[in-house]
């Protein structure tokens, strides 16, 4: 009842919940150009994720699993439709989530296991594996109810419908961990902890037992994708799209927002993007003005490239950005090996490698 | 798809989808009739500063007059009428004093002084009134001289000695009476002039009431509108700034100490011949009484603000309350705290008010209004129609690339020098034949924006900021015309023009160009296409009888303007109406308008002749689709200028543009883009001379220069233009 009044008081004013302010981009989360310069390896059709098992990095375009080689990319699997997660079991295979809606455990040990269901629920948005404690598979579902291709739509219609599972590859049973998520989108194990990106909160949730999650970051200004182990604690966190002030303003306008949703193409709503500035249909932000030739950077973006480096106690220590003058955008999966990170740039399908040692050497003074 | 004009002049064929729910018919219904935009231009006026005084002056009297059955009655009211008055020469003198930012606490001892020279020179010397009034007024004057002495010339600060003088003063006052009280009261003069100026009335209103009136009339005058009273608030505004620029601080300060002293001597006067007593208790206080007047009226303390609007309500407010209260029988004591706790409340709200007003209205001002057009004409490479993307303009090669900023416009002279305007508020000139040496050929100010020749090679230039100008071959710049004639319907002043946009000139030497919005600068182009209201206009220059009018109102940002074949109508383009119309202004068909072109898919911008009978158009913008749905909800755009900053605001997309040709029957003919927004991004005019087309864009940094296949290589605007013009009139001859 007090939550209600206050939250009335605060839509009238404009403060609290209802500010449209997003965090600014200073300290450790100052921009720079690291993704936008980054090594290109190559440029896929339609890459979705990568995974490693320590000394080979393998990344998931389209329905193949592709690994990296020093001279190219090699197949290594094929699978009949669309993957939109993949990991490495250690000891040997992969765990696929196929479409959003199967796991499926292809190679090693427990190769034919699938799940399309935990508890009567069917998967519909699968988008993150990451194998936990004793070798459990931990997964993300982003959406019950639209699927995974369709994550504007569930961020423009303030979906909150995310699950986190476990599953065990020897018994074939599932777990649910946490429902209820502004979408789900990526799963971590930090130490003895298990982390996940809500995305539409932006912030990264610990996961306790009894579903009991608690905000492990502050109010990032990205929405949080998927997230990866780092080497000496804490983890690399993709954000696949950035908060601007003009989206969160449509976000609290339910009338434009139901009529956007309804009568225009998703490709040209007010929302973040994977890309951006393809064409004159896209929304434009009067700071994105061309001035004599030049378009600013800092320019609030309809879309971005962004990793952040979290330690194990989830603050930010560094971090890597392409912004709005880059093509690099729409970050969305992540791996370290051998002393590289590598990143997805799904915006524009390209597959990136950071010398990681290198850029803490210039970012950490 | 052939577009025909209408046959009504204001709007869509009847045949359109328009794709409107219901909900988008009750807003356009709702915001077409309900002027929202009058409320933020009300307030935004100067005299709405004194709009809470007024308030607080209305509640007091209408408070009163419940409480006291009596006190708007005649006696009553002429009784109020003489302390108001006498009260009312004091503020004045207080209000210039604070308006030129000091203050004097010596007029109570003053008022004292100078009643008591009054009734010294009328009932001991016996002096006839006209000489004692005048010198009453010189002593007064002199006191108020020693205070503009001290502090205009001896920099001395205004409340320090002002209190001195107030001890001295009643000091002074004090032996005075002591000496001769009782020789005054016994001494009573038989003047019936005397006893007029104190009790008399002429029509029902006292004296006192008239000159107060005729004094205060002048005070308005001198403070608004003569230079002597420009200087007082300047001074007030910023002593240093002031000095700087020339103004003679130190003696307008010093005088302005002495018209205090000359209004408490009026003052004195009347209050001598009203009482003809020289007690005691004469003034004390009275300095109290009359800085609560004055602020309560909104006059600053710091100087700067105020008028005699402002001294006399606040006049009034005080002298109400004091009257008031005493007819309720309330002691003194309880007078005084009520009297402060009113000048607490009003001062705290006052200042509230003047310091946020320019924010309120800041919130208030913009006002959106429903725009609502059917879907734009796809422009997929590959839909087949005329708008298909193509990439017809990446073969133009830049002339000034990196020199020249902000050319709106470019035309060329019959020598072929190309000129364009710059954003420093340059006419710059590139020399033919490579347009490689480039000069300032006039500086004018503003944004220069379109521009056109006339029959003596004069360039007629339309500047954004200041109005239509003109530049002679010999460089000379002439200013034409920046005012029209004041719309009664907007409350805005606009009389003055504040984005002159493009003009065409007809063969008998009429000048029409368009004003973008009146409700915004040049800088705010963006707000005005957040409103999306009617706030633009079509204006007339006469060139033979030097007159301008206003021709069409209450268009949607009007840009480009060009003369019809017929020559007796003018094609122009609406930018955020997304429109081009005719008007005809001679003829059988004068005073109608048609629509040419609607629902285009982009913003026209400036419109030329073509070298094929047909016109040339840019659209200095693209729709889209986010943009076209928050057109339909202006409440929705209203909380979104009011909560996001500027920068992040849905703005209209001129990142990218392109050139069309159609023509006069509404037929698109061809479209031109540059796909990737290389080489020009933005386009906001192009011009067809010899056989290439010269691209100019206000926020590019070169002008663009395209051979156009197949165009007649000697063709040229203004010469076919003015060669026309002459094989007319020879023919009619």
């Amino acid at each position: 009842m007090i939550t209600a009044i206050t939250e009335w008081i605060d839509r009238q004013l404009g403060r609290g919940s209802a500010s449209i302010t997003v965090p600014v981009f200073d300290g450790a989360l100052k921009s720079n150009r690291y993704i936008e310069d980054a090594r290109v390896l190559a440029t896929l059709d339609a890459p979705e994720d990568l995974a490693t098992d320590g000394s080979a990095v393998f990344v998931a375009d389209g329905s193949k699993v592709m690994q990296v080689l020093p001279e190219g990319l090699l197949e290594v699997l094929q699978v009949q439709g669309t993957i939109t997660a993949l990991a490495c079991i250690p000891g040997g295979g992969w765990a696929l989530g196929i479409d959003g809606q199967e796991v499926r455990i292809e190679g090693g040990p427990h190769h034919g296991r699938h799940w399309r269901a935990i508890g009567g629920q069917p998967f519909c948005a699968v988008n993150a594996i990451a194998i936990g404690a004793n070798g459990l598979l931990m997964v993300t579902d982003g959406s019950t109810e639209l699927e995974y291709g369709q994550w504007k739509r569930d961020l423009m219609s303030l979906g909150k419908t995310g699950r986190v599972f476990e599953l065990d590859p020897q018994s074939g049973d599932g777990r649910l961990l946490a429902e209820n998520l502004h979408y789900a989108f990526g799963v971590c194990s930090v130490g003895p902890h298990l982390w996940v990106s809500e995305s539409w909160k932006h912030h990264v949730l610990d996961v306790g037992a009894g579903a009991r999650c608690t905000p492990i970051t502050d109010d990032l200004p990205g929405y949080p994708s998927r997230i990866v182990p780092a080497t000496g604690g804490g983890a690399w966190l993709t954000c696949f799209i950035l908060r601007t002030q003009l989206v969160e303003f449509v976000l609290r306008e339910p009338t434009y927002r139901k009529r956007m949703i309804a009568e225009i193409d998703p490709a040209y709503w007010i929302a973040p993007a994977l890309n951006s500035g393809n064409t004159f249909l896209e929304p434009m932000q009067g700071a994105q003005l061309k001035m004599m030739g030049v378009v600013k950077p800092w320019a609030p973006p309809r879309s971005y490239g962004l990793v952040v480096r979290l330690d194990a106690q989830g603050l930010v220590r560094y971090s890597l950005h392409s912004r709005f003058d880059g093509k690099n955008h729409g970050i969305c999966a992540a791996a370290e090996c051998g002393g590289y990170l590598y990143v997805i740039a799904k915006g524009s399908r390209r597959l990136l490698m950071i010398d990681i040692a290198q850029t803490e050497k210039e970012l950490i003074q | 798809m052939i577009h025909t004009a209408s046959q009504t002049p204001s709007g869509i064929p009847p045949k359109a989808v328009l794709h409107e729910t219901f909900e988008d018919k009750l807003n356009r219904w709702r915001f077409t009739y309900w002027p929202d935009h009058m409320l933020g231009e009300l307030l935004a006026k100067r005299w709405m500063e004194t709009a809470i005084p007024v308030a607080v002056l209305l509640l007091v009297a209408l408070a009163l007059s419940q409480i006291l059955p009596n006190f708007f009655g005649p006696t009553n009211l002429a009784d109020t009428g003489r302390q108001a008055g006498e009260i009312g020469f004091i503020v004045l003198g207080m209000a210039l004093v604070m308006i030129v930012g000091g203050i004097d606490l010596s007029v109570g001892s003053m008022f004292a002084l100078t009643n008591f020279c009054a009734l010294y020179c009328m009932h001991l010397l016996k002096l006839p009134v006209a000489a004692a009034v005048t010198i009453t007024v010189i002593f007064g004057a002199l006191l108020g001289a020693v205070n503009g002495v001290l502090i205009g010339y001896f920099r001395l600060r205004a409340f320090l000695t002002t209190l001195i003088t107030l001890i001295v003063y009643r000091a002074w006052y004090d032996i005075l009476t002591t000496e001769y009280a009782t020789a005054i009261a016994g001494g009573m003069p038989d003047s019936a002039t005397w006893d007029f100026v104190g009790a008399g009335a002429w029509m029902g209103v006292p004296t006192v009431v008239w000159i107060y009136a005729a004094v205060a009339i002048f005070g308005h005058i001198f403070i608004t509108r003569l230079r002597a009273g420009w200087h007082i608030t300047a001074i007030g505004g910023s002593r240093r700034s002031a000095y700087n620029t020339g103004i003679a601080v130190r003696k307008t300060v010093a005088s302005c100490y002495v018209a205090s002293g000359v209004l408490t001597a009026l003052g004195g006067v009347f209050f001598a011949s009203r009482l003809s007593t020289a007690g005691g208790d004469i003034g004390v206080g009275l300095e109290v009484t009359v800085l609560t007047a004055a602020v309560l009226g909104g006059i600053s303390l710091g100087g700067g603000k105020g008028s005699v609007a402002k001294a006399l309500v606040g006049t009034l407010i005080v002298l109400l309350i004091v009257n008031g209260l005493t007819s309720t029988g309330l002691d003194g004591g309880y007078n005084r705290m009520v009297l402060a706790a009113i000048l607490l409340l009003a001062a705290v709200v006052d200042i509230r008010w003047l310091k946020n007003k320019h924010r309120i209205v800041n919130k208030v001002y913009v006002s959106p209004t429903y725009h609502g057009m059917p879907p734009a004409p796809s422009c997929d490479p590959q839909s087949g129609t005329q708008w298909a993307l193509n990439d017809k303009l990446r073969p133009a090669l830049p002339i000034g690339l990196g020199r020249i900023e902000g050319p709106e416009d470019v035309i060329l002279d019959h020598k072929d020098n190309l000129y364009a305007g710059s954003r420093h508020g340059d006419i710059i000139r590139f020399l033919a034949p490579d347009y490689q040496e480039m000069e300032i050929f006039a500086h004018i100010g503003g944004t220069p924006l379109g521009m056109a020749f006339d029959k003596q090679d004069n360039l007629y230039v339309c500047v954004g900021g200041m109005g239509l100008y003109m530049v002679t071959p010999d460089r000379e710049v002439v200013k034409i015309t920046d005012e029209t004639n004041r719309n009664f319907k907007s409350i805005n002043d606009d009389s003055r023009l504040r984005l002159a946009d493009d003009l065409d000139i007809t063969d008998d030497g009429l000048i029409f160009f368009s004003e973008a919005t009146v409700r915004y600068e040049m800088h705010e182009w963006a707000t005005d296409g957040l409103e999306a209201r009617g706030n633009g206009r079509i204006i007339c220059y006469n060139t033979n009888t030097k007159k301008t009018h206003t021709v069409i109102d209450d268009l949607i940002f009007p840009n480009g303007v060009c003369i019809a074949s017929d020559g007796q109508s003018f094609l122009f383009a609406e930018t955020w109406g997304c429109t081009v119309k005719r008007h005809w202004f001679q003829g059988p068909k004068a005073g109608t308008t048609e629509i040419v072109l609607e629902n285009l898919p982009g913003f026209p911008d400036n419109i030329n002749n073509s070298s094929d009978g047909h016109y040339w158009m840019s659209l200095v913008g693209m729709r889209c689709p986010a943009m076209d749905l928050a057109w339909k909800m202006p409440s929705f755009r209203r909380r979104m200028a009011k909560q996001v900053p500027r920068d992040e605001w849905l703005f209209p997309n001129i990142n990218t543009g392109c050139v069309l040709k159609f023509s006069e029957s509404g037929e698109v003919l061809e479209t031109m883009w540059d796909l990737g927004g290389e080489n020009h991004p933005m386009i906001t005019s192009m011009r067809e001379h010899r056989g290439h087309l010269y691209l100019g864009g206000i926020m590019n940094n070169r002008i663009g220069r395209l051979k156009l296949e197949g165009a007649d290589p000697n063709w040229s605007q203004y010469e076919w233009r003015w060669a026309k013009a002459a094989k007319n009139s020879k023919g009619s001859a």
